[in-house]
């Protein structure tokens, strides 16, 4: 049966959207990612406007991080002063991203933003991983012990002022870092729709050396609280959220994921990592594709409203 | 400008050539779209009495009926696409303002054999004849390409249609059009106009408006989004964070 998206102005098969959710939820099962920067993609191809794609994915990862947020709440594997700090960055950067956005809708150009911000993405956090995977294969099969690739101590954080303490992630740092990694991902969950784990999981095991415990937990608040708050504004400042998509993301969404979970306690981890690793450079190869390749049709229209 | 030379044309016509006696009706004056709405036909049907001339001069065989429909009219965006630095961006953009989102042209017999070009330009029948009533631009040479792009996409999208034997005659003067209202029909005010055209010459003009309308879950989702986007926002959010808790608590069962 055809559903009438009200926001995306266009005629969907629900069962082709529950099955998105649920295949980007298995895959997010799977991998542990939101799995934003796989949802955005696809529902462009399937022809949903860049920028509904981009509003909508955010109530998509939302529903998907709050599930994961309170499996590791009950943990008591989230740091919730760190979680507070990045929080007060991200509401800002969400805020500067979604006025962002709507600028650049207003200028056309949203579309082309949208499309270049994932393939740099995509190709960047691809590679590194491919790259990584591999040679963790590689030296399986040699019967070495991968090497282990030990960052330098970054001395620069720890001489930032502002220094506070992080009782649960045993740290005394500077609020700076924390605070900018915080304004980056909510900027990049407004303009690109991704909760940003790829982003904020290594930089908080690198960077500010969090324990890698404390680090799963913290980083899924985070994206659920900025999620949520992209969703708000991007439904309230540009209306681009369509409630039904997000339903029915949702619900495909948070079934895929439990099969995924499964599904990946069948298979090792850089096995897991070389698949995803493959998977996230063909959709950049694609979007890179799109904006390279001489387009059939150098028009496009958009309605603007009712005219007299 | 030209819509007024247009409507100007149709309100004299009548009362400058032979009336041809035309009587036309619709099938109905709302369509409702709902949410599993697949799409539908207007009928357009009338009654095109022949004249009842004896001189030397009457016409002779069955006139001509073109069936037009124009949806509301809306102010579009067309932007062409440039190739910057290796990459396809939008650059020049022209607004083409109070353009029929839906335009549907059904005649008797294709619009080529019908009348001049001059005559379907003028009455703006055929989807290549829609002109926006202004553009953002003054210069019309520049416009040209946007107007032809933006014809094409709505042609694309089945927005812009044309039946060039979708005028049946039933017997000598009763004549019946399906005018089709796809899925993603804009809503609005749609006029029907319908032509009598006999040797070239456009005798006889009607006009009927209907209207299309959006009911349902989606409208009010629509309202919803556009009049409280504050609230309908924190709607899908609390939807989503209520969602992904029953996940969790499903999960945990089992």
């Amino acid at each position: 049966m055809e559903i009438y998206l009200p926001i995306a102005a266009m005629s969907v098969h629900w069962l082709v959207i529950l099955l998105m959710g649920a295949a980007v939820g298995f895959l997010s099962g799977m991998f542990g990612v939101g799995g934003g920067f796989l949802l955005t993609p696809l529902l462009i191809f399937y022809g949903i406007p860049s920028e509904v794609a981009v509003a909508t994915t955010a109530s998509h990862i939302t529903a998907s991080s709050m599930s994961g947020a309170i499996t590791q709440w009950r943990r008591r594997s989230v740091d919730m002063t760190m979680a507070t700090v990045m929080l007060i960055g991200g509401v800002v950067g969400t805020g500067f991203g979604v006025w962002l956005f709507g600028l650049l809708r207003k200028a056309g150009q949203s579309e082309i933003v949208v499309a270049g911000g994932y393939v740099i993405l995509l190709s960047t956090v691809g590679g590194l991983m491919l790259n990584e995977s591999i040679r963790t294969l590689l030296a399986a099969r040699s019967g070495q012990a991968a090497p282990v690739s030990r960052l330098q101590h970054h001395s620069w954080i720890h001489r930032l002022p502002f220094k506070m303490r992080f009782r649960q992630s045993r740290l005394y740092i500077s609020v700076l870092p924390p605070l900018l990694l915080g304004a980056f991902v909510g900027m990049l969950s407004a303009i690109l729709g991704v909760g940003g784990g790829f982003v904020i999981v290594p930089a908080m095991i690198y960077l500010l050396r969090v324990p890698t415990n404390i680090v799963m937990g913290t980083s899924l608040v985070q994206i659920l609280c900025v999620t949520a708050v992209t969703t708000v504004l991007q439904a309230a400042t540009n209306n681009n959220v369509d409630i039904l998509l997000a339903a029915l993301l949702i619900s495909g969404g948070v079934i895929g994921a439990q099969f995924g979970v499964r599904m990946a306690a069948r298979l090792r981890g850089e096995q897991l990592r070389f698949l995803l690793a493959v998977l996230v450079l063909a959709v950049g190869a694609r979007l890179l594709y799109g904006l390279v390749a001489t387009p059939i049709d150098l028009y496009s229209v958009t309605v603007l409203g009712a005219g007299q | 400008m030209n819509r007024l030379l247009l409507t100007i044309l149709l309100a004299v016509l009548p009362l400058s050539v032979q009336a041809q006696g035309l009587v036309a009706g619709i099938s109905q004056d709302q369509i409702q779209i709902t949410s599993n709405y697949a799409g539908s036909d207007v009928v357009v049907f009338g009654d095109v009495q022949q004249q009842t001339d004896n001189s030397e001069n009457a016409p002779v065989g069955k006139p001509d009926v073109v069936v037009v429909v124009r949806g509301q009219a809306a102010d579009m965006a067309v932007r062409r696409k440039a190739h910057v630095a290796g990459v396809w961006v939008n650059s020049t953009k022209i607004t083409l303002n109070d353009i029929p989102a839906y335009y549907f042209a059904a005649s008797t017999r294709p619009l080529s054999q019908i009348a001049s070009v001059q005559t379907l330009k003028l009455y703006q029948i055929g989807a290549a004849n829609v002109q926006p009533q202004g553009t953002s631009t003054t210069n019309s040479v520049k416009a040209e390409p946007f107007r032809r792009a933006l014809i094409a996409e709505r042609k694309r999208d089945r927005l812009y249609l044309e039946a060039p034997h979708g005028v049946e005659f039933l017997g000598t003067t009763l004549f019946r059009a399906h005018v089709p209202i796809p899925a993603g029909a804009p809503t609005g005010q749609y006029t029907v106009e319908v032509y009598v055209i006999r040797d070239g010459q456009v005798l006889d003009v009607q006009s009927t408006p209907f209207f299309v309308d959006q009911i349902g879950l989606e409208r009010d989702l629509h309202h919803f989004a556009f009049h409280w986007p504050l609230t309908y926002g924190l709607v899908t959010m609390l939807m989503a964070l209520l969602f992904g808790w029953l996940s969790s608590a499903i999960f945990r069962q089992t």
